[in-house]
């Protein structure tokens, strides 16, 4: 008789649960504490930043994953490869903690399109208030709000995006069966859960005002809400540090038999270079905001000057992270579209190893060009120019990646399945991206667009080519492999040639009118600068990507229940998740080691072969042929 | 390995200790495949064909498998992951079914005489590198037309992308010296980009409408897996342009911020959510930045709070305001060319009024200039006109309105001698002695309604005469 699951077992509950209780028992304790000292009992910013510490501890405690870590530290055995509860099944299995790649990679996965959803929502509210000029409903310290909220809770979104990616794929492409440290992996997931949970808390606080980068003095002085935005974003750094750790580990560790760093899929480098970055620029955001949260709490004035602070201190300490923090977006993203071209081009990529150093060429120059952001802020002038010069070098090793894509699909016969077209549009929108960068790297120019449309413009050309689109191209190329069924194609199609379009529009028209005059992050502008039809398409622009992401959603939901099954390697990929496994993916993945013998994209070039299982006889036993495939190509070891 | 196409047999040499193995696969090649084969020497170890190599190429070795004086792997390093033209085959005596290719592949023996006839009928290209002789003449002239096509298209896009911006107001109108080598750099980048843009988009459309794949058809494109050439050159001319653009960009900068010693001084002083404009050679306090035309400013730039940024559209540059006194002082020079109105726009998120602050920028001739020096210099004997002009000067105004509409904080029209609501419950009257608390400590007393963000520091700056002049000019709103 199955037993039926009570709520009470999924893990996701029992986390909430935890939070609630945390986040009074940190109230609880602050105003204790105060009322000992015969201080006023209720202080709310030191109560609330105790609440979510609390509440976020309380949260880890009871979602179950620091469960083996507290039995290890009791002295207490238990299993390698350890199952969340055998009890549950189905959904219920992705609520609860789990240890399993796939499963965190897909966890990832649908909380990343919650929160990019949600995030997108806010960017529609705020987009609805600046259709026309005037205030319509939206008054400006809740636009301020929203527009906030849309900033960070995006980032959020697109680094669990960006988690979904390497957690499910990298192992899948390397040969291995998990990730180095699978309870690290569930770790850096799930603090995400109560983070987000933080940042939008601070809808109920009083808000924010201060932009996603909180430069202080403002975020000293804003409304209460920015203290959890604070804390949010600092939890949400635990999450990239522990899993860009993970992801170095693995990738260095456990990599098959044969599949040497110029044997990997082209994805697993950019992976690799991501985590490289993330695992070593976090600290700084991390570190700037709790100054701020101290700054706010204590009163130490780091960067309050009336106290002997410094406002262009933080701006340093934030960029340093927030700069790099753009190309762990991206990296991955542009690891997507040179691991599907070849697949749909038939076709080698072009120059594989220009293209794997070129992400490390990109990740190493991104932590030198932080301070192009600070061109208008009043640091040391002279220092624009040295980091002009830094700045555009990025260009370099970003063209070599769009050479390189452009000669991968020159002369080859080119398929256009839903995921092609969005690597094609990911291509194309990444160049505009790409392309309006340096007027602001350069620091003439830039004096006249730092703080301007023309950088909301650029900068989602950017996301949107660097990791939404690639994103979605990987979501609808992996979706076969993930449920076993393939989604419908026809809405895939639809999805595209709606967003591409609308895409267009809304980023060009976000340019123009920040060459015109319309600053960032204002709730309303002046008619004088007669951009009003212009908001008016970026506003529909907007809308328009919104309803094509709903008919992606129904496409998905829809066809992971009742879409048709596949269980090939549908796309005739060569990658071993394809080639080696069935769909969907078994627990522990390969049943038995596998090896790479050969390069990755040799497409075209006859019985070529790249991975196959190791323990495969000599071929001489089976009567086919006389040489033991292994005698020559591994080497003896 | 088809270096030289005129060449009509593949030439083959082979590496083994046993005699009998040699004269077996000569042969197997003359007489069993009947393929034109030219055996061009026969050794015994890696050294011999290295050697041989050296002296006329060879496209094909042959390694005998079971000799186990010849290390397998030394030759397949040699040949497999070397750079050389040269192809390997490991052929075991063993079982004469099969043999092994190792250029990256292994056949059995049915594919590899397809694969060898293919090779001898040169009709299938062999796996080329981009650019390298070494495939036919059709497929080269094609190839050729494929490129020149696309290059024209770049061009012709190009001049579309470049003809189209310029219908497009993308611009304001630039008002200021500044603008000029700024405006320059923008053109330049327009131009630039419009080109690859096109170069990149141009040769992706070009390849998803030349280069699709044909219903039915399963197999692969041709493989070609890199160019190292290529790949130099799009690495090293990139790099130049980058280079040739920060130099640019930095001699434009140095324009920019080419000093005038005679620059007239202006403080600029910003504070949420307006802007105060001291002319300390001539004592004004204005609202408005009026400048005379054609002639350098320069603005000292700080702030009273939070950062602010101080950008007019037209003038093209922009530099923060930083709070914390003196040393936090940032200077920006600001030569205005052409006569005319404008807003400064504060450029950095300042709180909930961020999108208002606004002040009007007037730009006159030196005459005018002179006469609007003349009008602020001589004070106003009318308390209510002198508290009027207060009240503007300290941004009282763009939190209070005088019309009765509700900003940030309370109106002041009907203000004086009315009840006011507070916060913690009391009514009071609002008389002269609580206009004077609410300006010189503001937190004090809060209208029930408002938020406690009046700045400390207005106060500090008015004096008392002037506080009793701005409470003249409220008692006339009536």
């Amino acid at each position: 008789m199955k037993e039926r699951v009570s709520l009470l077992q999924i893990g996701l509950v029992r986390g909430l649960f935890g939070m609630i209780v945390g986040v009074l028992i940190g109230l609880g304790l602050v105003s204790g504490i105060r009322a000992l000292l015969g201080l006023p009992i209720w202080n709310p910013e030191a109560a609330w930043v105790v609440g979510g510490v609390f509440g976020t501890i309380g949260f880890m405690l009871m979602v179950g994953v620091l469960r083996d870590w507290i039995r290890w530290a009791l002295g207490e055995e238990t299993p390698d490869f350890p199952e969340a509860d055998p009890r549950l099944q189905g959904w219920a299995k992705y609520l609860s903690v789990s240890y399993d790649h796939k499963i965190i990679g897909i966890q990832y996965g649908v909380t990343a399109l919650i929160v990019i959803s949600l995030a997108g929502l806010f960017a529609l509210i705020f987009r609805t208030e600046l259709i026309a000029p005037g205030i319509q409903f939206l008054q400006p310290q809740d636009y301020n709000t929203i527009m906030t909220l849309h900033g960070i809770v995006m980032i959020g979104g697109m680094l669990l995006g960006v988690g979904a990616m390497s957690n499910y794929l990298v192992p899948l492409l390397i040969g291995a069966n998990d990730m180095a440290f699978p309870r690290l992996n569930a770790f850096a997931y799930w603090i995400n859960v109560p983070a987000v949970i933080l940042l939008v808390g601070t809808l109920f606080m009083g808000g924010l005002e201060t932009g996603w980068t909180g430069y202080p003095p403002l975020s000293s002085r804003a409304p209460l809400g920015t203290q959890w935005f604070l804390l949010g974003v600092y939890f949400i750094g635990f999450s990239s540090i522990f899993g860009a750790l993970n992801i170095i580990a693995t990738v260095m560790k456990l990599r098959a038999k044969g599949m040497t760093y110029f044997r990997m899929p082209i994805f697993v480098w950019t992976a690799a270079a991501t985590a490289l970055i993330a695992l070593t620029a976090t600290q700084l955001i991390g570190l700037s905001f709790q100054m701020v949260m101290f700054e706010r709490l204590f009163g130490m004035a780091f960067f309050e000057p009336a106290k002997g602070g410094n406002p262009i201190l933080f701006q340093h300490l934030f960029w340093f992270y927030s700069h790099p923090a753009v190309y762990v977006f991206v990296l991955t993203g542009l690891g997507v579209i040179s691991e599907l071209l070849p697949v749909f081009a038939r076709k080698p990529l072009f120059g594989y190893r220009w293209v794997a150093l070129s992400s490390f060429g990109i990740a190493l120059v991104g932590f030198l060009v932080w301070a192009h952001h600070m061109f208008t802020s009043g640091m040391e002038p002279y220092l624009r120019v040295p980091f002009m010069y830094s700045t555009l070098l990025v260009a370099v090793p970003t063209g070599v990646k769009f050479f390189s894509w452009v000669a991968t699909i020159w002369e080859g016969k080119l398929s256009f399945e839903t995921p092609m077209l969005f690597v094609l549009g990911a291509i194309s929108i990444f160049l505009l991206g790409g392309l309006s960068g340096p007027p602001n790297g350069v620091v003439a120019t830039d004096l006249h667009l730092q703080d301007t449309y023309w950088i909301v413009g650029h900068f989602h050309a950017t996301m949107f080519g660097g990791f939404l689109f690639p994103f979605l191209a990987a979501i609808y190329y992996w979706f076969p492999k993930i449920t076993g069924r393939m989604y419908n194609e026809t809405l895939g199609k639809i999805h595209f040639y709606l967003m591409l379009p609308a895409f267009y529009v809304q980023s060009l028209g976000q340019m123009q009118v920040g060459l015109l005059g319309m600053r960032r992050r204002i709730a309303d502008y002046d008619p004088a600068l007669q951009i009003d039809f212009s908001h008016l398409l970026i506003t529909l622009g907007g809308y328009v990507i919104g309803l094509s992401l709903i008919i992606a959603f129904i496409n998905l939901a829809y066809s992971a229940a009742r879409g048709k099954v596949v269980t090939t390697n549908v796309w005739r990929s060569r990658s071993p998740e394809w080639t080696l496994l069935p769909s969907p993916i078994p627990a522990h993945n390969y049943p038995e080691p596998i090896e790479a013998v050969g390069e990755p994209y040799d497409y075209g070039l006859p019985g070529a072969v790249y991975v196959r299982t190791a323990s495969t006889a000599p071929l001489r036993d089976e009567g086919e042929a006389a040489l033991p495939p292994d005698a020559a190509v591994a080497p003896a070891d | 390995m088809f270096r030289n196409f005129s060449r009509s047999s593949v030439r083959v040499l082979i590496a083994s200790n046993h005699g009998l193995f040699r004269h077996g696969l000569v042969s197997l090649f003359k007489k069993k495949l009947g393929l034109k084969v030219e055996i061009v020497g026969e050794v015994t170890s890696l050294e011999g064909v290295i050697e041989a190599i050296a002296k006329r190429p060879v496209d094909l070795v042959i390694v005998d498998y079971d000799d186990e004086q010849l290390n397998r792997e030394d030759f397949i390093a040699h040949f497999v992951s070397g750079k050389g033209q040269t192809r390997l085959i490991l052929v075991s005596l063993s079982n004469p079914e099969s043999a092994m290719l190792y250029d990256r592949r292994e056949l059995p023996l049915s594919q590899f005489e397809a694969w060898f006839e293919g090779w001898q009928a040169s009709a299938e290209p062999r796996p080329a590198s981009f650019g390298e002789a070494g495939f036919n003449h059709r497929i080269r002239s094609n190839r050729m037309k494929h490129f020149v096509v696309a290059s024209i298209l770049v061009i012709v896009l190009t001049v579309l992308l470049i003809f189209g911006a310029g219908q497009v107001r993308l611009l304001p109108v630039a008002a200021s010296a500044q603008a000029q080598p700024i405006d320059q750099l923008f053109r330049l980048m327009f131009f630039a980009i419009a080109f690859l843009f096109s170069l990149i988009v141009v040769f992706m459309l070009y390849s998803i409408v030349v280069f699709r794949r044909k219903k039915e058809d399963e197999s692969d494109a041709r493989h070609i897996e890199g160019n190292t050439k290529l790949e130099v050159t799009w690495t090293t001319i990139p790099l130049v342009i980058v280079l040739g653009l920060s130099f640019l960009g930095a001699r434009s900068l140095a324009e920019v911020e080419r000093p005038d010693p005679k620059a007239l001084e202006v403080d600029v002083i910003g504070l949420q959510w307006t802007w105060r404009f001291e002319y300390p050679r001539y004592g004004i306090v204005s609202n408005e930045l009026v400048l005379p035309v054609n002639k350098q400013v320069i603005l000292y730039l700080s702030s009273q709070d939070v950062i602010h940024s101080f950008w007019v559209p037209e003038f093209r540059v922009k530099q923060d305001l930083l709070p914390g006194g003196e040393e936090f002082v940032r200077t920006l020079r600001i030569t205005p060319t052409q006569i005319g109105s404008y807003k400064v726009r504060c450029a950095e998120l300042c709180g909930i009024r961020h999108a208002y602050m606004e002040s009007p920028v007037i730009v006159v001739s030196q005459a005018d200039f002179d006469v609007w020096v003349a009008q602020q210099t001589g004070e106003s004997t009318d308390p209510v006109e002198r508290g009027r002009k207060w009240s503007t000067q300290y941004g009282c105004l763009s939190c209070h309105s005088l019309d009765g509409s509700k900003l940030v904080g309370p109106t002041w029209l009907g203000l004086f001698g009315s009840e006011v609501k507070l916060t913690d419950g009391r009514i009071v009257i609002a008389d002269e002695a609580y206009i004077i608390e609410s300006i010189r400590n503001p937190g004090a007393a809060i209208v029930e309604g408002y938020p406690n963000i009046m700045p400390a520091n207005v106060g500090q700056d008015l004096s008392d005469e002037r506080i009793q002049d701005i409470i003249a000019f409220i008692k006339t709103l009536r």
